[in-house]
């Protein structure tokens, strides 16, 4: 009986042990994991374009499940080196902009709705960029920019455009490879 | 001293020293807790689901309300899901009656879909993989599929030639269906019901 004791309390002790393994093991998966999105966009920081991660049609993509509409494309960003302006022209169809954190996860997210003009353009950067943006900002004439902050200094865009027929495929991936992705130089 | 010679007496007799009871504890924790996080990391996001008859969405997913488990089978995975703002991508592996998705199988789907500026849908092999088939066509969108005069869709999906939206099915095994709403007002998940889905029914299965 007092060996079942000690065996049981060893099997509760690692029991708990094992849900803190378990937990510990799924908040480290996002910083331990090499072949996250953001690794495999990495690649595209100097662009300043966005490159192609999934031509419409889905074929040649590391993205699982892709959808043969939509042409992808991305650029990642490193706030480190000042904000980051995305900007393009929109068309009659779909394009949207989404804004993903390093360690993953979607911050914000826009679609060209929200054009001005028929220009879809945001400006990401940190807390003390826009702090410095608005203090360097002449009262009399403010910046027309959306700007948005961003939770962590590296992340990426992930542009979608839509192909609703199979023949503006080829002008779905054109729009996606005409976004810039300008690093904004810091005075 | 003499109160503490009881005590160490017993400990002479265990039959199974204590050292082998701590690797014990410790292999259990480690297998249980990473066998855990192996389990997860290769399934569905545990939390978050919405299920709409055979449809099911993780909307928290393309948010920054996604829960850990969620962030690490994205990070696991490489995977870059759909944000809020975007759209909400649903998926189907089952039939309307719960019977998996069997590509020996003839499916009917339709004959509505939620509001989207566009939706698209999109058939995966087991894989995951687009099937490549002598079609040479694994998906429709809302703009180039077929409807009739109330409006009201059907696609086929079946591995013989079929009239009006046919999509062929993969070989042999079983496969999903991805419905994807771009820019809907549902991205959220809120009012969205099994009647604006589509249903997917079985027609015959052979050979």
């Amino acid at each position: 009986m007092r060996e079942f004791g000690r065996f049981l309390i060893a099997t509760l002790c690692g029991l708990v042990l094992a849900v803190g393994v378990h937990i510990a093991s799924i908040l480290a998966t996002p910083h331990l994991a090499e072949h996250d999105a953001f690794a495999k966009i990495a690649p595209t920081l100097t662009a300043e374009k966005a490159q192609i991660i999934s031509a419409p049609g889905g074929e040649d993509t590391w993205m699982p499940l892709p959808d043969p509409a939509i042409a992808v494309a991305a650029c990642a960003y490193d706030l480190r080196d000042g904000p980051m302006r995305v900007s393009t022209r929109t068309g009659s169809n779909l394009l949207s902009f989404a804004f993903h954190k390093q360690s993953g996860g979607v911050f914000f997210a826009v679609t060209d709705r929200a054009a001005v003009r028929g220009e879809l353009e945001i400006v990401a950067m940190t807390a003390r960029q826009l702090d410095e943006a608005r203090a360097a900002e002449d009262e009399n004439e403010p910046s027309r920019d959306v700007r948005i902050v961003a939770p962590e200094q590296q992340g990426f865009v992930i542009v979608r455009v839509a192909a609703p027929t199979v023949s503006q495929r080829f002008q779905a991936e054109e729009a996606a490879k005409a976004v810039s992705c300008i690093t904004e130089q810091e005075d | 001293m003499h109160a503490l010679m009881p005590v160490s007496k017993p400990v002479t007799t265990r039959i199974v020293p204590t050292a082998v009871l701590i690797v014990y504890a410790l292999l259990l924790a480690l297998g249980l807790g990473l066998g855990s996080t192996y389990l997860i990391l290769n399934g569905d996001p545990p939390f978050g689901r919405l299920r709409i008859g055979p449809w099911t969405a993780w909307p928290a997913l393309g948010s920054a309300d996604a829960d850990p488990y969620m962030r690490a089978i994205l990070a696991q995975r490489g995977a870059v899901p759909l944000a809020i703002g975007e759209g909400l991508g649903f998926t189907a592996v089952t039939d309307s009656e719960g019977r998996p998705l069997d590509s020996a199988c003839t499916y009917r789907v339709g004959s509505v879909a939620p509001t989207a500026r566009l939706w698209t849908f999109s058939i995966y092999d087991q894989n995951g993989q687009l099937p490549k088939t002598e079609l040479g066509r694994s998906s429709f969108t809302s703009a180039e599929i077929l409807r009739d005069q109330q409006d009201q869709f059907t696609i086929a999906l079946s591995r013989s030639l079929q009239d009006g939206n046919w999509l062929q099915l993969p070989g042999s095994g079983n496969f999903s269906i991805v419905l994807r709403l771009y820019d809907t007002p549902g991205a959220a998940g809120t009012g969205l019901n099994e009647s604006v889905f589509p249903a997917i029914r079985r027609v015959e299965c052979g050979a």
